[in-house]
């Protein structure tokens, strides 16, 4: 065997070796989410479970609040998505394709929302919707993700705009099409990948946000998913197999979205890192 | 047509209700942290003016210290291993003869779309001191070495810093590998055929291509490691006793727990000058390095 051979297996092992310690800790949590405590303690930590345990994803669902988790995920997620789409794209359209006076200004002043880090407003923000009387409900969270991923979207989605020719505008004026009509039927079909890639990456970070919710939110009846799990880490000693199964089938969208988009998973991640680096 | 885009009313119906959630939720509150740094404020009654005494007493606290020293310690375990990890996995990938190049790439990335409490949950559970993964394994191996992983003095920083580590190094990597592959092929070709050797390749063409990349990857890092926070609250809790404590820890703590609202915005002043800091420093080391 050449040397050159020899270096090859030696990479491809290592590659084998980091790819089973980012894999195998899933499958650790898929197995144990299927294995009784005596299994998971003693008997089979390592392995498939000898006989799956289906009774603990019913367990997960009917001793924890896995399905309103959920729905105030979904419904906090989607809301949230959907708020920054009907801001960001008019604004961006109206700060590459219109003509005003302070448009880079508007610009510069969005853009600033890249650069800062959630921590450093958390306080101002905890008060303010106190004051607005918003704690504890949906639109405690809502808004907040609404604004902290306005500043990018809005940068995607004008990328795409100023890419488009003039003459798409000029036509449909011309057919006598008024500019909001423009905008809705003409304009923003036409940039619908990257209202995907946008869409992508506000729903991976809002369904997995942690921060701002653990702070803002205190009350069960409006936990998502992540602050209402949490509630298990470290204190774990009774029923791991339960609780196993919460986190798979907490995990079940974003995988699933990955696997099924995962070269825009990769490219919508990407850009949004760029961006905030 | 220009009077059809330059119509006020439809530029201000378009774009003041961004403008306006921007200012009341972003802009707004950060004008309040700096402005309320100064103040002594319980969040509740009105706030007594009080100068520079928040930062003074920031200074002289220990725990403000011990939080700056955790911050340094993850950031740099994220640059050296999170950046060195995602640095070899990406020359390894750029090799020609590497088979199952998607699989590896998918493998990488599926931690990085994980929600932090099940990345958090299960690592909780692989320390765990009795029933843990880990210690399971060294009980496999014949060891009798048992570790409390998370509630060890000087480890549990390190502990929780290396589930960021496994959760984020693809992250990382997928940056770097993306950066590479576009890079012009014909370099790296004419490279091959002057009889450069993957190594040269990598660290003479590579490396410096990517300096981009590479900055904004230890800006990420490093910020990173200065902001963290959820993986303490979520394994840690900040101990045992204050081991873990990050500034941000520190802000969450002084207003939440403790009721202390201008001392916590004065941490969080400072956590944005350091990461400002940060960031000028990485930007002047990578722009010096512009002339070589």
């Amino acid at each position: 065997m050449s040397a050159k051979k020899t270096k090859k297996y030696v990479l491809i092992a290592l590659l084998i070796l980091f790819s089973v310690i980012c894999i195998y800790p899933l499958l650790y949590l898929l197995f144990y989410s299927l294995k009784t405590n005596n299994e998971i303690f003693f008997t089979n930590p390592f392995g498939l479970p000898m006989e799956p345990q289906f009774d603990n994803y019913v367990r997960a669902f009917n001793a924890f609040d896995l399905i309103l988790y959920f729905k105030n995920s979904i419904l906090v997620t989607f809301a949230s998505v959907a708020g920054i789409l009907v801001l960001a794209l008019p604004f961006s359209y109206a700060t590459t394709r219109m003509t005003w006076r302070f448009k880079n200004a508007a610009v510069f002043y969005i853009t600033m929302g890249l650069f800062i880090p959630i921590q450093v407003i958390i306080i101002p923000l905890a008060i303010l919707v106190k004051n607005m009387h918003l704690a504890n409900t949906y639109f405690a969270l809502i808004i907040p993700y609404i604004a902290f991923n306005m500043a990018f979207t809005a940068m995607v989605l004008s990328t795409s705009f100023r890419a488009l020719p003039k003459e798409m505008e000029e036509s449909a004026f011309l057919d006598g099409a008024g500019v909001c009509k423009t905008f809705l039927h003409i304009m923003v079909p036409l940039i619908k990948p990257a209202v995907a890639t946008s869409l992508i990456f506000a729903f991976l970070n809002i369904w997995n946000e942690y921060t701002l919710a653990s702070i803002l939110i205190s009350k069960t009846e409006v936990k998502t998913l992540p602050i209402g799990l949490s509630a298990f880490v470290g204190q774990h000693s009774t029923d791991w197999g339960a609780m196993g199964a919460c986190f798979v089938i907490s995990s079940i969208p974003t995988i699933l979205m990955y696997l099924i988009f995962s070269e825009q998973v990769e490219k919508a991640l990407t850009i949004g890192g760029a961006v905030k680096g | 047509m220009q009077k059809m885009l330059g119509n006020k009313r439809v530029i201000a119906f378009f774009t003041l209700p961004a403008l306006l959630v921007f200012t009341i939720v972003v802009f707004y509150p950060i004008l309040q942290t700096l402005q309320k740094s100064f103040y002594d404020w319980d969040g509740l009654s009105e706030a007594i003016f009080t100068g520079l005494d928040n930062y003074k007493e920031l200074f002289t606290d220990d725990l403000f210290y011990e939080s700056l020293k955790n911050g340094l310690i993850f950031a740099g375990i994220l640059v050296v291993f999170q950046m060195g990890l995602a640095t070899l996995l990406m020359f390894a990938l750029m090799n020609k003869n590497i088979p199952f190049k998607r699989f590896f790439r998918s493998s990488f990335f599926i931690p990085v779309v994980l929600s932090v409490t099940v990345a958090c949950q299960l690592w909780s559970s692989i320390y765990d001191p009795e029933f843990g993964l880990f210690n399971n394994l060294f009980q496999a191996l014949g060891l009798n070495y048992r570790q409390n992983w998370l509630s060890d003095m000087n480890w549990a920083i390190v502990a929780v810093a290396f589930v960021n580590v496994w959760q984020f190094t693809g992250y990382q990597f997928t940056i770097m590998y993306s950066g590479a592959k576009s890079i012009p092929e014909d370099y790296l070709e004419a490279a091959r055929i002057d009889g450069a050797t993957n190594m040269q390749i990598n660290l003479k063409i590579l490396l410096p291509m990517l300096k981009d990349t590479y900055r904004m990857c230890f800006v990420f890092a490093i910020t990173g490691g200065f902001n963290a926070f959820a993986h303490m609250n979520l394994l840690t809790k900040g101990g045992p006793g204050t081991s873990t404590y990050t500034l941000t820890y520190m802000t969450f703590r002084s207003a939440f727990n403790v009721g202390e609202y201008g001392y916590g915005c004065a941490s969080a002043v400072i956590l944005v000058a350091q990461c400002l800091l940060a960031t000028f420093i990485i930007n002047k080391i990578f722009s010096s390095k512009e002339k070589y």
